[in-house]
């Protein structure tokens, strides 16, 4: 297992970045988003290059440009569910659909972030009865 | 005549909810979407909540087959983070409970791949020999499901002596309804017929979607992560990444069966090749400094990773889980396409799902 690496990028440094490693047939093993102790948007973009992760990191962001148009299928998913996760937008990328969250839920977030009594208020003004649990 | 077929997400023929929408023409499906979701658990919100140990114990129940995987993929991106270096016998311990647990799931889905073509005598076999597995899992562990064999910095308990000549009698054991499943499921007509040019996945097709694990590499995708990116010590073992270049449901039922052997290879060299020593570094948990770090492993199913963000307190930052069906279920749709509905089952099997992992 070999020492990874971070390295922080722009945002307008994304795409070419994803244009190099595509040309270069580096596999995205996979994209993941947090935000940090600051409050700041993590996006993150981790790389095989010859059997070694290498990390980027686009920090701060509430917009990125998205790589599907490179990486297609192995970045499709990926943005859709830290767009469904994290207050973010994918410049460019086709939301035709929810993925993990459910149709009717409106707002970003997971789903627990989410008090259990708001989300009793909201299914009993949907006529949903809750009394006997 | 165009029709939609919806299968799911609650289906007496699912074992976990999935919703597949099939457009078909006639018996012929021309597109396919799948919705994911129905299970989600906040598996990875609750771990922001939980201490490291607590952690580990949760992230073990991602998933009821691949169980182990998980537990060690978080301890191995503490270990990294902390620095530490798990003693060799340590390791070697993961590796066996590894091993093992990716020959009980190889032989879970060919049964469940049996099953489905319809050869149940294929299947019987096969659960035959998962059950011989599952049985050593427990001798060893104390566990059928849940090993909690990782602690941080190396593995819960050791293996006797005799726990380890049991694991390589074990291994002869199995050989025999092996041989038969190998026999029946590589070389039977019924079911060449049933899997050959069934589910076309190209490798370019592969490579698009990120396919994962056996999936990928029964479509000519070479990256088994023991190979590339060794962990723990697979560098140590003599076994072969098995490649396949058809990407059909057939290549997938033999990359599996040929897997089974090099993970039998790989036990019985860690049972030989045993080192003396301590197994972890201690049971108190370390101060796990600030830190964040990409971690990946090959889980039977294919390569799982955890990206997991430290802080310097007991909780973890973030826990970020990805496992091989996350890439691999991507590939349905296309592996769908120009198939007939009566094998849709079989090609969304092939990929050798856990949605309930997928959903976290």
């Amino acid at each position: 297992m070999e020492n990874s690496s971070i390295i922080k990028i722009s945002r307008e440094e994304l795409v070419p970045l994803a244009e190099k490693m595509s040309s270069e047939k580096r596999r995205l093993i996979i994209m993941n988003g947090y935000i940090d102790k600051d409050g700041n948007n993590v996006v993150v973009y981790n790389f095989d290059l010859d059997g070694q992760i290498i990390t980027y990191e686009c920090i701060g962001y509430s917009t990125l440009p998205t790589v599907t148009h490179i990486f297609k299928g192995a970045a499709q998913w990926c943005e859709e569910e830290i767009s469904e996760m994290m207050p973010i937008e994918f410049e460019g990328l086709d939301k035709s659909g929810r993925l993990f969250l459910p149709e009717e839920f409106d707002g970003t977030g997971q789903i627990l972030v989410m008090p259990i009594d708001d989300l009793k208020k909201i299914n009993e003004n949907k006529g949903r009865d809750y009394s006997n649990q | 005549m165009s029709y939609i077929v919806p299968i799911g997400p609650y289906h007496p023929a699912l074992e976990e909810p999935i919703h597949v929408k099939l457009y078909t023409e006639g018996e012929i499906i021309k597109n396919a979407d799948v919705f994911i979701g129905y299970n989600h658990r906040g598996i990875e919100k609750l771990a922001t909540k939980r201490n490291h140990i607590q952690v580990t114990t949760l992230v073990e129940r991602v998933c009821g087959i691949c169980s182990h995987s998980h537990a060690l993929t978080y301890c191995l991106a503490l270990e990294k983070i902390a620095g530490m270096e798990v003693p060799k016998r340590g390791q070697y311990t993961r590796v066996i409970v590894s091993e093992l647990e990716r020959l009980h799931s190889h032989f879970l889905w060919l049964g469940l791949a049996a099953h489905i073509i319809g050869f149940d005598s294929a299947f019987m076999y096969t659960f035959a020999a998962r059950e011989d597995v599952m049985d050593m899992l427990e001798i060893l562990t104390g566990n059928r499901v849940n090993y909690g064999i990782n602690i941080v910095g190396g593995a819960r308990r050791d293996f006797t002596k005799e726990q380890l000549e049991e694991l390589l009698k074990m291994t002869d054991k199995i050989q025999e309804p092996f041989n038969n499943v190998k026999k029946i499921l590589s070389s039977d007509k019924t079911t060449a017929m049933r899997t050959k040019g069934v589910g076309v996945l190209t490798k370019e097709e592969a490579w698009i979607y990120g396919a994962t694990g056996p999936h990928g590499r029964a479509s000519g995708m070479t990256y088994d992560t023991r190979r590339i990116d060794p962990y723990i010590c697979y560098e140590d073992f003599d076994f072969k990444a098995i490649v396949l270049e058809d990407g059909d449901v057939f290549a997938r039922v033999v990359l599996r069966i040929l897997e089974i052997e090099e993970s039998i290879k790989i036990i019985t060299q860690a049972v030989k090749n045993m080192p003396d020593g301590p197994i972890n570094l201690g049971v108190k948990l370390p101060r796990i400094p600030a830190g964040e770090v990409c971690i990946r492993t090959e889980a039977p199913r294919g390569e799982l990773t955890y990206y997991v963000v430290t802080d310097g307190t007991m909780n973890p930052h973030r826990v970020s889980i990805h496992v091989p069906t996350f890439r691999n279920a991507a590939t349905v749709p296309v592996m769908l396409k120009d198939n007939s509905v009566a094998d849709a089952g079989l090609i969304v099997a092939s990929i050798d799902p856990c949605f309930s992992c997928l959903d976290r």
